[in-house]
């Protein structure tokens, strides 16, 4: 399965993006296609074998939609000096052609500049500009321009131009709605030109409308060419209702105009070329509002984009150089002097430092860095000079990770989403057929009232906001992921964040997670006539190949204390009891009781002070040699600083929490009083912990599984929301749903908080959404005026209203903004 | 900002260019476009061909005169504003049936004449020489009203009547088209009504109530596209 992101440009409503997917989902070999009409992409799954790319673009565009391909081409223009005629353009033209990675090359000789549009990941610039030289030219010092820059500078001149389209309509609009407006005022005296009188001068005063309209409608005519387009194609969107709409208004108001110029002056009663300016100014407006509010969901992303430093020094052969970000090669190295920001991930090779890694993390405290240290992409170095070896560059990044994910859950569908996105496609031609038989009911109902049932026509149709439908999820999703992101909250989609806001219980694994993960002996209780010394260098022998965190404590203990290990010559590991070793010929068993009953080993005189030993919410390990006890080393971890803050906030919030952990009932009982958990899973192997899981589910319960080992992973996966932190494997990161990249507890709290805020603030967009269209079509429908004789709606207000719908969804959902994490002080109260 | 610049001054130009189009037009074909003041001319034709014995020749007042059917009020346009001696368009009417209701005419305003138990109120338009090709007509004479005092042609939408604005609230009116005159007042339902402003009638002592061959109504006014209920003297008739 190929999966593929497309921009698509040209929707306008929640409907264009139904007749998209519903389009892209016919096609054979298409697994999931998803678009997301906030920021205009289709996410594709498809079958390569059976389906191409070119052909799912091509059903796009068949239903009148452009479609931009997703590539991470890059973009350079490269200054060229040398050129003295159009025969050495050409000529630079054909080096750049040749190499490998060139998608496409334009040298202006005019400008003395060459853009060329490449692969990143198959041509280095340098190697561009390497071609030029050897073609006898100077590449001179360049200007890049990457896709997302190119983005961005779309967005800013599409919003650019709807406020200009909007500045001219209003400029025309407010003239022409003040000479319609005027004469109908019956208390106010307003200054009005005698000459536009429309009782004495009606046909000048109609073709002084029809003059004002002319503009207005001409920049608001792609309301026009995509609505009719999109009409005729049998799928009407929100530009079909505004075409119809004001179309009618226009065409009504030339047959008067006529009428007048027949002698029929009254006519200029009824008149609307004010109805059809004003509404295309106010969705205009409405739309350059929601451009710029759209523009500010994904500032998140942008941020993280723009946090990457433009250049990097690379040292080369002892002398450092400047070269540009993309110029970077793995195993590069780099200097970074204080103050500036990590250009690539890399591992340090000298120096030292603090780095602030917060724009990262969300961790506020700079990081220590000596040599053997990973630094990231982006992160910023504060106090010393550092070299280090680049390792992961361009897309491999951190950094581009971290965008990646958060681009893919921006653009992912939440199931709260699904009944908006089945009422926006039928939405338009219900209510077109609502518009046309309100308007033909009034018509008759009236007695042939063409004006009235005009109005009422007219109102239906730009009063119903499919914009505000299909805004009301991904606008939230957008700015809750990002927010999260800012955060160090990786959501990884809609779902996960829609799940989050029920989960009941949450299951902490311990070690690693409400502990540091770096335990340490504590006690050390020697038997049968082995010395304390001996019983720990003996058992740190034994565990010197083992992964397990207590036993790498035991190992660390003992060579912080400078003893010498011996080499074990047999080496097994038993999940979930211990370790069974054979070191100078002589059998070593060390682990839990379990361990000992299997081996029969007698732990008489030892069990009490075990007992003691985990009540005190230590882990004891019993060790034996050669079928004898010789006693009892204790390893504890230190509970994190933020995991009874953390435990208290999920209480608080009416969460249930658990610990699982392999640890003894005793061991594991203490450290839970610790930080107040109420459930304790123990004893529980590894291979179990998905089951322990299964067991809550089972039980009627949402589950959050909160791990960061290897071990973690199929119970992060089990869960209903698996939850990693930062400080863990990648593979629980893979298997998580949300990904929390400090080892904060609290910001469990918080991405719950952040989940329940995200929802309520969708059902609020989403109430809003629907009950402004079901309470305005009835209303501009005249149903009060039909049932109580109250006021028929005018169609300006039911643009304006049509057009502040969508403005207030975006606005609500821009709210989410202001989410502040959970902190130990809020305790959840937040939630 | 620059950029903001030229957009405001490429929307400035854009607006006055439409503006000045737009007075250019209108300046050209202005006479063309006053469909109402054009209209007005072929409806009055209607009135006087209508009943072409009660209109004649005013040679006191420089003008034509078009006599009620009852001979009680007179509506008289000067064809010479230069020649016409108080008033270039005004109404001439019976003075008893507001002298028996308390009139005393030395307290009635400048706009208005008395002699020979005759009342005249009118407006003086101005002292412009009219030309005419051929022999003045009185449909000529109304022509120089329309094409030179515009503002003194009515037309009041919900009656479909057109008026001659006589000074001081005082009107002389005809329905558009006498075939379809729809106005829903049976008072009002006439093809040609003279209209008085009472205020300085009343202030010179007249009781409305008792002024007789006179209705006193309220009737719908439209001034500067308002309209208002105001109480006016109303003598209405049928012309067919």
């Amino acid at each position: 399965m190929d999966s593929q992101v497309l921009s698509i440009r040209g929707m306008t409503c929640a409907a264009c993006a139904q007749r998209i997917e519903k389009t892209v989902q016919k096609l054979s070999g298409i697994s999931q296609a998803t678009v997301n009409l906030a920021s205009e992409k289709l996410f594709v799954e498809y079958d390569s074998d059976s389906l191409q790319l070119p052909a799912i673009k091509e059903a796009v565009e068949k239903i009148g939609y452009e479609v931009v391909e997703k590539t991470d081409n890059a973009s350079v223009t490269i200054p060229i000096g040398g050129m003295t005629c159009a025969a050495c353009a050409q000529r630079v033209e054909k080096a750049i052609k040749k190499l490998e990675g060139v998608a496409s090359v334009s040298v202006n000789f005019a400008t003395e500049k060459a853009t060329v549009t490449y692969e990143p990941q198959k041509l280095r610039i340098s190697a561009i500009k390497e071609s030029i030289e050897k073609a006898g030219y100077k590449a001179l010092e360049i200007n890049k321009v990457n896709a997302s820059d190119e983005d961005r500078v779309r967005k800013q001149r599409e919003i650019k131009t709807l406020w200009t389209k909007f500045i001219v309509s209003a400029v025309f609009s407010l003239p022409l709605l003040y000479i319609a407006m005027v004469p109908m005022l019956k208390f106010v005296r307003l200054p009005f030109p005698a000459g536009l009188n429309p009782m004495q001068y009606p046909l000048i005063y109609a073709l002084i409308e029809l003059l004002l309209v002319i503009p207005v409608i001409g920049v608001g005519y792609k309301f026009y060419t995509i609505g009719y387009k999109s009409l005729i194609r049998r799928s009407p969107n929100m530009d079909s209702l505004i075409a119809i709409g004001t179309t009618a208004a226009v065409i009504y108001s030339l047959f008067n105009l006529f009428q007048i110029a027949g002698g029929d002056f009254k006519a200029v009663e009824s008149l609307y070329f004010e109805t059809a300016g004003v509404i295309i100014t106010l969705i205009l407006l409405g739309k350059s509002l929601e451009a710029v509010s759209k523009g500010r969901t994904s500032e998140a992303i942008k941020k993280l984009m723009g946090l990457a430093p433009k250049t990097a020094i690379i040292v080369e052969e002892g002398i450092e150089k400047e070269i540009p970000i993309d110029e970077v090669e793995i195993g590069d190295v780099i200097v970074v002097k204080p103050g500036a920001k990590i250009p690539v991930d890399g591992t340090v090779l000298d120096g030292h430092t603090a780095i602030d890694e917060s724009m990262l993390t969300g961790e506020s405290m700079p990081v220590d860095k000596k040599a053997g240290d990973a630094v990231y992409a982006a992160s910023l170095n504060t106090t010393g000079n550092v070299r280090f070896r680049a390792e992961k560059i361009g897309s491999d990044t951190a950094l581009a990770q971290i965008i990646k994910l958060v681009e893919d859950a921006q653009g992912s569908k939440a199931p709260i989403a699904q009944m908006a996105d089945i009422v926006s496609g039928y939405f338009v031609p219900v209510v077109c057929i609502i518009a046309l038989l309100a308007g033909i009911a009034w018509f008759f109902g009236t007695g042939g009232d063409i004006k009235l049932a005009l109005t009422i026509f007219i109102s239906v149709l730009v009063i119903a906001c499919p914009c505000a439908l299909g805004l009301a999820t991904p606008t939230a999703i957008m700015v809750s992921t990002g927010k999260g992101a800012e955060n160090g909250i990786l959501i990884k989609g809609g779902e996960a964040l829609e799940t989050a806001h029920k989960i009941n219980t949450i299951v902490f694994d311990k070690t690693g997670t409400i502990t540091e993960g770096k335990p340490s002996v504590t006690d050390v209780l020697a038997v049968n006539g082995m010395g304390e010394e001996e019983l720990l260098q003996l058992t740190a022998s034994a565990e010197k190949g083992s992964e397990h965190p207590l036993g790498q404590a035991i190992v660390h203990s003992a060579e912080d204390m400078g003893m010498k290990l011996f080499n074990a010559e047999r080496f097994e590991s038993l999940t979930g009891r211990g370790i069974v070793t054979e070191i100078n010929n002589q059998t070593v068993l060390a682990g839990n009781r379990k361990l000992m009953e299997e081996y029969s080993i007698s732990l008489k005189g030892m069990e009490e002070a075990a007992d003691r030993l985990a009540e005190e919410g230590k882990t004891p390990m019993y060790v034996a040699l050669e079928g004898k006890l010789a006693g009892i080393v204790a390893v504890a971890d230190v509970v994190k600083e933020s995991s009874h803050a953390a435990i208290d906030s999920l209480h608080k919030m009416g969460i249930e929490v658990a610990m699982i952990t392999g640890d003894n009932k005793k061991t594991a009982t203490a450290i839970a009083k610790q930080v107040g958990i109420d459930r304790v899973l123990s004893e529980v192997l590894p291979q179990d912990k998905s089951n322990e899981v299964k067991k809550l589910q089972t039980e009627g319960r949402k589950v959050a599984m909160v791990g960061d080992g290897i071990n973690d992973a199929p119970a992060l996966a089990q869960a209903d929301i698996g939850i990693a932190i930062g400080s863990g494997t990648d593979v629980a990161m893979e298997s998580a749903d949300i990904v929390l990249m400090r080892s904060d507890l609290m910001d469990v709290p918080t991405a719950i908080n952040l989940s329940k805020r995200t929802i309520r603030n969708i059902k609020q967009n989403l109430f809003w959404a629907f009950g402004y269209n079901v309470v305005g079509i009835p209303i501009a429908a005249g149903l009060l005026h039909l049932l109580f004789n109250g006021p028929l709606l005018n169609p300006i207000f039911a643009a304006a209203a049509m057009s502040l719908s969508s403005v207030s969804v975006l606005t609500n959902a821009l709210r989410l903004k202001r989410f502040k994490p959970t902190t130990k002080q809020d305790k959840g109260s937040a939630a | 900002m620059k950029k903001n610049k030229k957009v405001i001054i490429g929307i400035g130009a854009a607006v006055i260019a439409v503006a000045v189009i737009v007075i250019v037009v209108l300046k050209v074909v202005s006479g063309n476009l006053d469909v109402v003041g054009k209209e007005s001319i072929t409806s009055f034709e209607k009135v006087l061909n209508t009943i072409p014995d009660k209109v004649k020749a005013d040679e006191m007042n420089a003008g034509w005169s078009l006599e009620a059917p009852d001979g009680s009020v007179r509506f008289i346009w000067s064809e010479d504003y230069s020649k016409s001696p108080l008033h270039d368009v005004m109404l001439e009417f019976d003075a008893a049936p507001f002298v028996n209701a308390g009139l005393d005419v030395s307290k009635l305003p400048e706009n208005y004449a008395a002699y020979e138990g005759m009342l005249m109120v009118g407006i003086k338009l101005g002292s412009d020489e009219m030309t005419y090709q051929g022999n003045p007509t009185p449909l000529a004479a109304y022509e120089q009203i329309v094409k030179k005092y515009r503002s003194s042609i009515n037309y009041h939408t919900a009656l479909d009547h057109y008026g001659v604005k006589l000074g001081g609230g005082n009107m002389f009116e005809w329905a558009k088209d006498m075939a379809v005159n729809t106005a829903t007042d049976k008072d009002q339902d006439k093809d040609i009504v003279f209209v008085l402003n009472p205020e300085p009638l009343i202030a010179a002592g007249v009781n409305p109530e008792q002024v007789e061959g006179w209705a006193y109504a309220q009737v719908p006014v439209e001034e500067n596209g308002k309209t208002a209920d105001v109480y006016k003297f109303l003598k209405p008739f049928n012309l067919q």
